[in-house]
């Protein structure tokens, strides 16, 4: 009976949530699965048919999959490469206590808070070969002007950087309450031990930083598997499939070329491949914690 | 905790005088019966003009248009959001090429009923073709369109350059580039004055095959044997709207597209990005543009004098065909009104209307006669384009999936990629997609 | 620390910080700068500026209102903002009541299969919301929320993340606290309200800033589900004009970006605080 009347307040206190979260996520999710195995268009849901595992057959003869998976590796990669030291480097430098450091540290955050809409938005004028800021810049020192978006080799480096920018910002708060965790008294004992800053900064903040480190990766990780909007409005995937991140992939297949039991079928793949990668990264963190 | 308390209350009540203002639409009309509302989707700034819903509802009271609007880029991606979903629109904004893509997914519906004889045998025979699905007209049409080059007049006088004036004397593009390479000022790649206006089409980067795809299908020869590839290569896709293999990707049309990555590239006479209004602002000496472009051009008080010539050619002159038309849901409640309505803003004197607006041409023959302006120079070069050179673009269902790749790896091309691998890429993807559904 | 030394180290730190501040100030504030300085501009004065970096690159000269003109007499910016502006507290509102009754439960109620609960509720956090978007949107739609503002917020609701920050801001209330509470008789309702939320009130500003901060910059949903020009929200208002496939008007462009940029960054000037408490609250612990 006290049992009984225990499950019966959680589900009180749970059930709105739980009652949003069913509805809208475990609803949606189970839509998707059921219509990865159908053959059908948004333009007329009703005509589906069923056509069992076809979807995922197509899906691993389709050379676009290998291409956009191999797209948001390399973008993950970069993203992950430059945003950890650059982001450490950064809360290093507003760890400090001078004049304006909380205005500069607002500042570099601020690109987070910024939609991505924007963001993209501002850097395709910036990027833009003819008259955009970046190539007035470069000018200015004597470089000659760059394609930036339009060439292949560029795009997505382009992206990357245009990312970082966005992000680095996180990653550097991150960093910066990892380092304000790090009691006084050790620091102070490596000082009186005679360590010089650099010593400090290898010996003892970086090993206690590990966690933090890992968990920005995983954000940055799965944030970069997510992203979608600088695809979609800076390059359109392109040029010739440069810049085709996964989800841009999903949603071209769904609304460009009207597949949607296939666009289902690649959005389940994404979302393995999701869980398996932050499960994995998930469970360094748990190891870490424990030793 | 207090001010969330209280800004959770000002919010409910705001959020409840929004319902409720939402809800008083539905009220009835004094001398109705009942007021029907059709829901209209269109892109911004494309018909139905205001002007022609305050003469529809002059006419029509007891029938509401209530108009959503989208960006044109984000048309075609609405549209397939929104006509699965419950509500879908009863009235459709959509670019005629997609008739039999939306036709045989069950978007809209055949109007062959309300269409008459008599209107029919009035339309243009490349609307009627592009309109046509499985042997059933979906939309009567409500202008057509076709491409020519316009051209500065003042910069070009200055060179002695005088482009032709008629369609039998029309460039190459041989020799259409030697003039945009005169006339451009400042280095390849760099100008200050481009050869040529990027496009306004499209998202404003090289590559819509409203445009690009004239010059491959130009390189090919309707008249050559039907098996040689130079036949194959002006149609682009066969009959079939399926196969695709030996008609995108000849050697004929590979050597149109080369043409097009050179103005890119090699002579360097156009932007690889996008310029908002590059021509109007004096910023190039030619660009290819619809009639409906160039309305404020040819006013007598414009900054400087535009030209019109005819779109050069490879092989074969070609301008495609096709525009903006409305259509009826195929899941609407009220087919019989939304029906009406289309007749109605495709009717002739809306037609007339609206050419007279902003030149965009009729889809109706009997009306030139009323548009002298299409008889004499600069215009006639674009309704001599439209009768005698007009093609549709290329048929069937997959057209919407087709227009994207093509246009996708004709902007690859522009950028510098291999041309002839990069339209087997396009021949492989499309396959896929029409193969598979 | 030995007095002497420190005034040239000081000095010498100061002299570095402050070119490596600089370019800092460069790099972030640059763009933004751009931004808010061409949107003030006409779209020809825009390239010409372009051609040649100097101080008229960024400084409107001569200034013109027109591009806002624009975005709020031919646009309807205003009404835009206005319904960002509800769908965002609106989100918040219910995110913040909805999420910290159920981390209540999930840290202060006993009951078997609570682990478990949580573990499945943090997996959605992991679902990409974009892969999500199309079944969401017949569901919605099933539901009658179908664009209305209603159902632009209502499907965020329930936040996994909202839970995961909670539910470690209850954890670090002391049990003693509650145990007290219950000796004396009061029932989970009370102290939910009179112990925890007091307690947690830095969670709960973190969590109401980032749920403000996603509904304010979310695009692709409402997007989908608000179509009518009634029901628009900012950020789409502002891709009708950003999305290139307009060959927007750069002007136009900025400005909209602008709008839709500058009350989250004063926002988040005063705000600060909590965002930076509550990371640390949510990542590091966790």
């Amino acid at each position: 009976m006290r049992r009984f009347k225990t499950y019966l307040t959680a589900a009180a206190f749970l059930g709105p949530f739980l009652l949003l979260l069913v509805i809208f996520q475990g609803w949606p999710l189970a839509t998707m699965v059921r219509d990865s195995t159908r053959k059908f268009s948004f333009l007329n849901p009703d005509e589906a048919t069923s056509v069992g595992l076809d979807n995922y057959r197509a899906l691993l003869d389709d050379p676009m999959v290998v291409k956009s998976l191999q797209v948001t590796v390399l973008f993950s990669l970069g993203l992950v490469v430059l945003v950890i030291p650059l982001g450490l480097a950064l809360a290093l430098f507003v760890n400090q206590r001078f004049r304006g450091v909380k205005a500069l540290r607002a500042l570099i955050f601020t690109p987070v808070v910024t939609s991505v809409v924007v963001i993209a938005t501002l850097w395709t004028f910036l990027l833009d070969p003819g008259h955009g800021l970046a190539n007035t810049v470069l000018g200015a020192v004597g470089i000659d002007p760059q394609p930036f978006v339009t060439s292949t080799g560029q795009a997505l480096p382009s992206l990357v950087v245009m990312t970082v920018w966005a992000q680095v910002g996180f990653a550097m708060i991150l960093f910066l309450s990892g380092l304000q965790s790090i009691p006084g008294e050790l620091l102070e004992a490596a000082s009186i031990d005679g360590a010089n800053p650099w010593q400090t900064f290898w010996r003892v903040k970086l090993p206690l930083l590990r966690r933090t480190t890992l968990f920005v990766v995983v954000i940055m990780t799965v944030f970069s598997f997510q992203a979608f909007a600088p695809a979609y409005v800076m390059t359109g995937g392109g040029p010739e499939s440069s810049t085709v991140l996964f989800v841009y992939y999903i949603y071209q297949s769904a609304f460009t070329y009207l597949r949607a039991g296939y666009a289902e079928a690649l959005s389940v793949l994404l979302m393995a491949i999701i869980l398996v990668v932050s499960s994995v990264q998930l469970f360094l963190l748990r190891t870490k914690e424990s030793s | 905790m207090k001010l969330m308390r209280i800004g959770a209350v000002g919010l409910a009540v705001l959020l409840l005088g929004t319902a409720c203002t939402a809800a008083k639409d539905t009220a009835s009309k004094p001398g109705c019966d009942k007021v029907v509302t059709l829901n209209l989707l269109r892109a911004q700034d494309t018909p139905p003009a205001p002007s022609v819903l305050k003469d529809w509802e002059a006419a029509h009271p007891c029938i509401e248009i209530k108009v959503s609007e989208v960006p044109f880029g984000q048309l075609a991606d609405k549209i397939n959001v929104i006509a699965g979903s419950p509500t879908p629109p009863d009235v459709y904004t959509y670019d005629g090429p997609n008739t039999a893509t939306y036709a045989s997914r069950g978007v809209i519906a055949p109007m062959d009923a309300a269409i008459t004889a008599a209107i029919r045998a009035d339309i243009i025979p490349a609307t009627i073709k592009e309109h046509t699905y499985e042997g059933r007209l979906y939309s009567p049409g409500i202008r057509q369109s076709a491409l020519a080059l316009i051209y500065n007049k003042d910069m070009l006088d200055k060179l002695g350059i005088t482009p032709p004036d008629s369609l039998d004397k029309a460039w190459t593009w041989d020799q259409a580039i030697d003039a945009m390479r005169k006339c451009q000022v400042g280095p390849a790649g760099n100008a200050k004055v481009w050869g040529l206006a990027p496009t306004q089409s499209g998202n404003g980067t090289p590559g819509p095959s409203y445009v690009s795809l004239n010059f491959l299908r130009s390189a090919g020869d309707p008249k050559a044997d039907q098996q040689s590839s130079l036949y194959k290569t002006f149609w682009a896709l066969a009959p079939d709207g399926k196969t695709i293999n030996g008609w995108l990707n000849t050697p004929e049309a590979a050597r149109g597209a080369q043409i097009y990555q050179d103005i890119f590239n090699k002579y360097g006479i156009s932007p690889k990005a996008g310029i908002p209004n590059a021509y109007a602002d004096g910023k190039a000496c030619f660009d290819i543009q619809q009639p409906s472009y160039i309305g404020k051009l040819l006013a007598p008080d414009a900054t400087f004098k535009t030209g019109v010539t005819p779109l050069p050619y490879v092989t074969t002159p070609i301008t495609q065909t096709g525009s903006l038309t409305l259509g009826v849901g195929a899941r609407s409640k009220h087919p019989k009104e939304a029906a009406e309505f289309v007749m109605f803003v495709a009717s002739g004197p809306e037609q007339l209307k609206n050419s007279q607006g902003d030149h965009s041409m009729p889809v109706l023959k009997s009306l030139f006669t009323q548009l002298p302006q299409y008889d004499s120079y600069p215009l006639a070069i674009y309704r001599n384009e439209l009768e005698q050179w007009g093609q549709p673009r290329p048929p069937g269902p997959h057209y919407a999936q087709y227009d994207s790749i093509v246009t996708s790896a004709m902007r690859d091309i522009a950028y510098g990629g291999d041309v002839a691998a990069t339209l087997d890429k396009a021949v492989k993807q499309f396959e896929q997609i029409a193969g598979k559904g | 620390m030995v007095p002497g030394t420190l005034p040239r180290a000081r000095r010498r730190l100061r002299w570095w910080n402050g070119v490596i501040a600089a370019v800092l100030c460069a790099v972030f504030l640059t763009p933004y700068l751009w931004m808010v300085g061409s949107s003030l501009k006409s779209q020809d004065s825009i390239f010409k500026d372009a051609s040649g970096l100097s101080i008229w690159t960024f400084l409107p000269h001569p200034a013109t209102l027109d591009n806002y003109v624009d975005l709020f007499v031919e646009r309807d910016l205003g009404r835009a903002m206005l319904n960002s502006l509800l769908v965002s507290a609106a989100q918040v509102v219910c995110t913040v009541i909805v999420c910290s009754l159920a981390a209540y439960a999930l840290t202060r109620i006993d009951f078997r299969g609570r682990t478990l609960l949580f573990g499945v509720i943090l997996t959605t956090f992991l679902v990409p919301s974009e892969a999500l978007v199309v079944p969401m949107y017949h569901v919605a739609t099933q539901l009658g929320l179908n664009d209305s503002l209603w159902g632009v917020f209502v499907p965020w609701i329930a936040s996994p993340f909202g839970i995961f920050l909670l539910r470690q801001a209850f954890l670090d209330v002391p049990r003693e606290l509650d145990e007290a509470a219950m000796l004396d008789g009061a029932g989970h309702w009370r102290i939910f309200r009179s112990i925890m939320l007091p307690n947690v009130r830095t969670a709960l500003a973190t969590l109401a800033l980032i749920t403000f901060l996603a509904s304010w910059n979310a695009f692709l949903w409402p997007l989908v589900i608000a179509q009518s020009p009634e029901n628009q929200v900012i950020q789409v208002a502002i891709a009708q004009n950003t999305v290139p496939g307009e060959l927007p008007n750069w002007g136009v462009v900025f400005a909209g970006a602008t709008l839709a940029t500058i009350p989250i960054m004063v926002l988040f000037m005063f705000l600060q605080k909590y965002f930076v408490e509550g990371m640390a609250r949510s990542g590091l612990k966790g």
